[in-house]
């Protein structure tokens, strides 16, 4: 008998000034798997964290089991019947997985913890799901696939009727994936409704009764997996035009300047053969974790990599090593600025010279008079807004920061520029003026490889697309051929359109 | 017979037991005049203190949290068992008044460090510092002296039973009060949880402020209860009671299995610690070697400690994240 489970209707959510729910529908039936999909950035994850209690609605109603569902306690949530399973488990490393599996609501007897009970069920918990775990054996160093196992018994043990399973099988092995399939289906037996995030629509079609689409913070669309084909969902998915954004300028292909070949790296990324050209913008897409940024961060010799050659100008590069690569000429603008770009608390001036302090210095004396002006100088190439360029860069905006990591690796005169995600979290105008800025750098002879997960920025900006899934490069599309459909299709290795 | 020998090693506290036993041995060997009466309970003695410390001290770094502020409120406690009690109050009286105290220490840690999410090493570390200042300030150099301390207090350390003063006694059973709390409550387990991942244990649902807090207050009460072995051992207090005692205790701690990095260990370990650091200082002295090296020493055994931990901890290989096809 299937019946009406969970409905949300109308969510909205604001963080600051994003908008990262706008009106989110979604409604579960009992005996249901339930595909929920949209790219990076629709809306899925605050969704989700709404239902696991960690985040309140600024507007909307979610109705659970006929009552209203109370919002903002994890606990709470799992009490009401709402289990999620993180893409990342989290786990306690330190303790048995028995523990794991019953942390916070331990079986008591007498008043104390009831060791004996916690482990047979536990133990009874990963027979049913088809596992020989040891429950008196610590979770850590346990692999991503059994880490969900845990993480799924968990669920079960709280007796949750709603369970969410967030990406699930973005780190696991075919047989892993098979019998994470075999425990979703025999939930949804039970009468549970299993919400199954993924970006491999092949699954959404094998395992999905209905599919929930979001784009931009709404619901787009929900139906039956049998009346939608795996076209329209990726349309539904994109939604928006590619429009003209991004000033693209014509520049003359030349000599290569970076080729890899062979290039693997274990667990990673394998089989890595391209080159770029001077002048030329190639964009490495993909999904988050196919592995593009570990190649760039391998090729700037931050990581090691097991086989594979880096040639730069011809000369082979040394692996492993970031000074070896800027002294051959590659600018690497990491996917974290705030992380990995810069240093915060620092000027901006200190910031955006910090790559030329060799040649700032005079005997062992830095010089801040020319670090100050090189500054400058760059800042104003970049149209970087600042009060003072002696005010710490955390006081700039996102897109401002940018520009520093920007104008501090430029003032290299780098002969490569790899940018991983360079518009992130910047605002349209800013965006606009960095795409401007790599265009005329690429007019200038500057090669540069591109990392971003942003459809309309890789389709606006390359010559040619490499496409990564799974550590690998899996489709080379040139300019013509590059469309939203094509990328995400390679992307997520749904069949070609 | 190696599947048990296996299981065996993986009790966090059976390497430091082995060590234990080593250095008795290997000193008892080498002069075996320490094989005495007077030996034992000079081990005894000397490790009662930092052995009590390290039970309440547990809680807290099984949270990966510190408190530094033990050594004063035990100093201040033992002051104030004998100067009140001097004074003519009851020994009942006087207690609650030193309890109060150290309720008050733990609770402003507790406060401070799980509601204002302040670093308890910088919390604990000021609370030290005014402990020890408002101490100073009110015993204005009063020495309590050993006709001041109160009888019972007296008799617990300066009496045993066989070799084991009653006062070490008293500590062992608290440390297996404590062992059995952290053995059986939901509540205690938590803390473990709390170290070993606490965004994990937030999404769990365990009310980490209120724990984190909880074992702070507790941890502050033991450390004034304290106050009565600090006083035994001395038979005596001043305004520098306790002065550098909270760094002996982590020493315990850490040597005896309980994480810095939160998550492991128990107070039976911590208290191996306590007996294992004491033991060695006493054979190095033994075998003739000065004070200096003793404390030496005990650096390098702390190394030695935190080096066979992260090596145990890395032996357990991380899975790969990431799946590449064939």
């Amino acid at each position: 008998m299937v019946s009406t489970l969970l409905s949300v209707e109308n969510a909205a959510k604001n963080f600051g000034g994003v908008k990262a729910l706008v009106k989110a529908d979604l409604t579960l039936y009992t005996h249901e798997i339930h595909a929920l999909l949209g790219e990076n950035g629709a809306g899925k994850s605050t969704l989700l964290k709404t239902l696991a209690g960690v985040h309140v609605l600024d507007a909307g109603a979610i109705t659970l089991n006929g009552k209203p569902f109370e919002q903002g306690s994890t606990r709470l949530a799992r009490e009401q019947g709402i289990a999620v399973i993180y893409q990342e488990p989290n786990l306690f490393p330190d303790l048995t997985l028995a523990e794991n599996v019953f942390a916070g609501r331990q079986p008591v007897k007498n008043g104390s913890v009831d060791w004996k009970s916690m482990q047979d069920q536990s133990r009874a918990l990963f027979t049913q799901l088809g596992v020989s775990l040891n429950p008196l054996s610590r979770a850590r160093g346990l692999s991503i696939a059994d880490q969900q196992i845990v993480e799924i018994a968990k669920a079960i043990s709280t007796n949750a009727n709603v369970i969410v399973m967030d990406e699930p099988t973005a780190a696991l092995s075919s047989k892993e994936v098979a019998r994470l399939f075999a425990v979703a289906r025999n939930l949804k037996e039970n009468g549970c409704a299993v919400v199954f995030v993924s970006h491999r629509l092949d699954e959404v079609f094998a395992l999905c009764d209905r599919i929930t689409i979001m784009r931009d913070g709404s619901t787009v669309s929900t139906s039956l997996t049998s009346a939608i084909d795996e076209p329209q969902v990726i349309r539904s998915m994109v939604g928006r035009d590619v429009s003209e954004l991004f000033p693209k300028l014509e520049a003359e292909i030349g000599e290569v300047v970076l080729d890899v070949q062979d290039l693997s790296r274990d667990g990673q990324f394998g089989d890595i053969s391209f080159s770029v050209r001077a002048g030329e913008i190639v964009a490495l897409a993909g999904l988050v974790g196919s592995g593009r940024s570990e190649v760039a961060r391998a090729i700037f010799g931050v990581d090691r990599y097991d086989s594979g050659t880096i040639t730069i100008n011809g000369q082979r590069l040394h692996a492993g090593s970031p000074s070896a690569a800027m002294d051959a000429g590659i600018a690497l603008v990491p996917e974290d600025r705030r992380q990995q770009g810069l240093f915060m608390p620092t000027s901006i001036a200190k910031n955006a010279a910090i790559t030329m302090l060799s040649t700032l210095r005079k005997g062992f004396i830095l010089r801040s008079s020319a670090e100050r002006k090189i500054a400058e100088e760059w800042t104003k190439i970049l149209q970087t807004k600042y009060a003072s360029i002696d005010d710490p860069v955390e006081r700039l905006s996102g897109g401002n920061q940018q520009k520093v990591v920007l104008a501090k690796w430029l003032a290299t005169n780098p002969r490569l520029l790899i940018v991983d995600e360079p518009t992130r979290g910047i605002d349209v105008g800013t965006k606009s003026e960095v795409h401007k800025l790599l265009s005329q750098k690429a007019q200038e002879g500057l090669a540069v490889l591109m990392i971003s997960s942003e459809l309309p920025e890789v389709l606006g900006m390359a010559d040619r697309v490499l496409v990564m899934r799974e550590g690998h490069i899996v489709r080379e599309l040139s300019r013509h051929e590059a469309t939203s459909e094509n990328v995400i299709a390679a992307a997520t290795g749904a069949v070609t359109i | 017979m190696s599947k048990f020998l296996s299981k065996f090693f993986a009790i966090r506290e059976i390497p430091v037991a082995i060590a234990l036993v080593i250095v008795l041995g290997v000193t008892a060997f080498a002069n075996p005049a320490i094989v005495s009466r007077s030996g034992a309970l000079d081990i005894f003695l000397g490790v009662s203190v930092v052995a009590f410390l390290a039970v309440g001290q547990t809680l807290v770094i099984a949270m990966k949290h510190v408190d530094l502020s033990v050594g004063s409120t035990i100093g201040f406690s033992a002051w104030l068992i004998g100067k009140s009690t001097a004074d003519g109050h009851s020994l009942i009286y006087t207690m609650m008044m030193v309890l109060f105290l150290g309720l008050v220490v733990g609770a402003l840690n507790g406060y401070l460090v799980a509601y204002l999410e302040l670093p308890s090493l910088v919390v604990t570390l000021a609370t030290m510092y005014i402990v020890r200042g408002v101490f100073s300030q009110i015993s204005s150099g009063r020495t309590i002296i050993a006709s001041e301390v109160p009888k019972p207090i007296s008799f617990i350390g300066l009496n045993s039973f066989y070799v084991v003063p009653y006062m070490f006694i008293v500590v062992v059973v608290l440390v297996f009060a404590v062992g059995n709390i952290m053995h059986r409550l939901r509540p205690a387990r938590d803390l473990y949880a709390i170290g070993s991942n606490l965004p994990a244990a937030n999404l769990a649902g365990i009310p980490v402020a209120k724990r984190v807090f909880s074992a702070f207050l507790a941890n502050g009460l033991l450390a004034s209860f304290g106050g009565i072995i600090l006083l035994s051992r001395f038979n005596a207090a001043d305004t520098n009671s306790g002065t550098g005692l909270e760094l002996n205790v982590i020493a315990a701690c850490v040597v005896g299995g309980v994480a810095i990095a939160g998550g492991v260990g128990t107070v039976y370990g911590a208290l191996i610690g306590a007996v294992l650091l004491q033991s060695i200082t006493m054979a190095l002295g033994a075998l003739g070697v000065g004070q200096f090296w003793q404390l030496a020493v005990n650096g390098l055994l702390l190394i030695l400690a935190i080096s066979l931990d992260r090596y145990l901890t890395l032996r357990v290989k991380p899975s790969t994240i990431m799946r590449v096809k064939n």
